[in-house]
């Protein structure tokens, strides 16, 4: 009787004791605070899928500012779950995983639009800076850049293949660099080239001059005139004002202005005549009508360019210009003579007498319809 | 006596309730850092990015899933064994991919260094037989000088494969042999146009 009253007494206590640590184990599960597990599961999506949108490439500041946001979530949550599991408060932990979330969320949207934008951008660019080398190609393939401007052709136009090459692989960064750069070397030498273009116009003029009084004394005397156009590169033959032949012409090296002194390699531009007539074993090139450079209007100037020190003193100024044979080559190649092909100067040779006119002018036409006519 | 040892078993079963049954596998843990930074310094991020950020988003999980269970009564931190042990695969194979990439691009810069100095070997020959300009003395100058930038960019590039940046010696190498190429076509039919044999 007595060993049954102390059995039941004990199911009691155990009993007693299985309630309060199932109590326990209850409370302790409701009042354990909610770990934040969601909102970091959103803030690790939104920052995956940031990062295959490339947004650390294109959209830097934001993903930066998400992962930022992140790692201080996580260590606010490491810092929680280092406390009392009863005095834990995950609500920073939540407050920076949602700022993650949202963050790397606009992250990934404005990387794909910005990639895409900048795709587009540089399509467009590496387009126009094609164009821009393409008309600096029209415009000035045959035209004796300066060095300078050599040099810098060369490197834009290498930048911009290496825009291409970067472009084709997706590099955006990349080629958005080089085609910058490329672009702006490529604009400021078909800029500067147009300048000198330009300011080499100023004499159009006085071209335009020489080309109206030599055709107009054609006419009246009834008698030949050669006109040679140097940025057509034809050689005209008039007679009685009229044009009766039209012969491709091949300049000096530095055919852009006027001849100012011996060994510059340019063309002479003014009103000149034929001195002597040369054939056979008297010339190398085939055929050849010497003209009277330098004339008196060429001693005057390289006179004053001497006395303004444009010219070094000693510097002679050069003689010996003709328009001989030799031509054809598609070259500006000689000294500063105008070359024909042998079988033009055959037809020239004899149409023309020492004395008859040779005007050499820059261009008979104004600049803006050659501009007008290669946009064209 | 009974009443004690019952007492005693009963605060024993709730001391290790409460304080959970896991510990954070802290070696692991390391192993796979000490894993990815290896990946890291195999460049894997420039050679293989989206693996690189796919074996980072593996990490991340892995982390939240341990603080996770860190803020849990019970904790169970099997599944995350495993996940680390995976991990630290991943980031060998990811290195692994890295290092191969980076040899395969090495390899290309190296042939193209070689055949760029080959055109370039070959374009200052070519030069001195060209008729006095293809289209004109002006476009042989800049030929000339296209030549020259070329050669300054292939050591340009060149230096870049010394310092190991193979990606940007590329993009460089790359472009510098389109413009030679370019060059030397156009070289070859003007010495074919004047009858000359290349």
């Amino acid at each position: 009787m007595k060993q049954g009253r102390v059995v039941v007494k004990l199911i009691g206590r155990v009993a007693i004791i299985l309630s309060v640590t199932a109590l326990l184990g209850i409370a302790a599960v409701i009042f354990v605070p909610d770990s934040p597990e969601e909102e970091i599961r959103e803030a690790m999506a939104a920052l995956s899928e940031a990062s295959s949108s490339n947004a650390p490439l294109y959209s830097r500041r934001l993903f930066r500012e998400a992962k930022a946001a992140y790692d201080s979530a996580m260590a606010a949550w490491r810092r929680e779950n280092r406390r009392f599991i009863y005095f834990r408060d995950y609500t920073g932990v939540i407050a920076f995983a949602k700022e993650a979330a949202e963050k790397g969320r606009l992250a990934a949207t404005s990387s794909v639009s910005g990639s895409r934008n900048l795709r587009e951008r540089i399509g467009s660019q590496i387009k126009e800076t094609k164009k821009t080398d393409s008309q600096i190609e029209r415009f000035f393939g045959r035209y004796p850049l300066r060095e300078e401007l050599r040099t810098r052709l060369a490197k834009g136009r290498l930048m911009l293949r290496e825009a291409e090459v970067a472009f084709k692989k997706n590099q955006l960064l990349a080629a958005n660099r080089k085609i910058t750069d490329a672009e702006y070397l490529l604009a400021e030498v078909l800029k500067s080239a147009m300048e000198e273009l330009k300011s080499y116009f100023g004499a159009y003029p006085m071209w335009k001059k020489w080309a109206e009084t030599s055709i107009a004394e054609s006419a009246k005397n009834n008698s030949a005139l050669i006109l040679v156009d140097k940025i057509a590169r034809k050689c005209y033959l008039y007679n009685n004002g009229r044009i009766k032949y039209e012969f491709d012409a091949e300049l000096g090296k530095n055919w852009v202005g006027d001849k100012r002194r011996m060994g510059d390699k340019a063309t002479p531009e003014g009103k000149y005549v034929i001195t002597r007539k040369y054939q056979g074993k008297e010339t190398q090139y085939h055929k050849s009508l010497a003209i009277n450079y330098p004339n008196s209007e060429d001693v005057e100037r390289f006179k004053s360019d001497i006395a303004r020190g444009i010219i070094p003193k000693g510097t002679k100024i050069g003689n010996g210009i003709e328009i001989h044979g030799g031509g054809g080559r598609g070259a500006d190649w000689t000294d500063g003579c105008v070359a024909l092909s042998d079988k033009d100067m055959d037809i020239l040779f004899p149409l023309v007498k020492t004395g008859t006119p040779v005007t050499i002018v820059g261009s008979l036409r104004k600049i803006e319809d050659i501009i007008s006519a290669e946009n064209e | 006596m009974k009443n004690r040892i019952l007492t005693g078993f009963a605060v024993v079963v709730m001391t290790a309730m409460l304080a959970g049954c896991g510990k954070v596998p802290q070696a692991q843990v390391d192993e796979a850092n000490a894993a990815i930074a290896a990946a890291q310094t195999a460049q894997a991020d420039v050679y293989v990015p989206a693996d690189f950020a796919a074996l980072q988003d593996s990490m991340r999980a892995v982390n939240a899933y341990i603080e996770g269970q860190k803020s849990k009564l019970f904790k169970k931190y099997g599944p995350a064994k495993e996940n680390l042990t995976k991990v630290v695969a991943l980031a060998k194979t990811v290195q692994e991919s890295a290092v191969a990439r980076k040899e395969e691009v090495k390899k290309e810069v190296e042939t193209l260094i070689e055949s760029l100095k080959g055109v370039i070997e070959e374009n200052t020959k070519l030069f001195p037989r060209a008729p006095r300009g293809k289209e004109g003395a002006a476009v042989l100058e800049q030929m000339k000088t296209e030549m020259e930038t070329v050669s300054a960019a292939s050591a340009e590039a060149q230096n870049l494969y010394v310092e190991g940046k193979y990606m940007d010696a590329l993009n460089k190498l790359k472009a510098a042999k389109e413009t030679a190429d370019k060059i030397n076509n156009d070289l070859k039919e003007a010495i074919k146009k004047v009858g000359g044999r290349i």
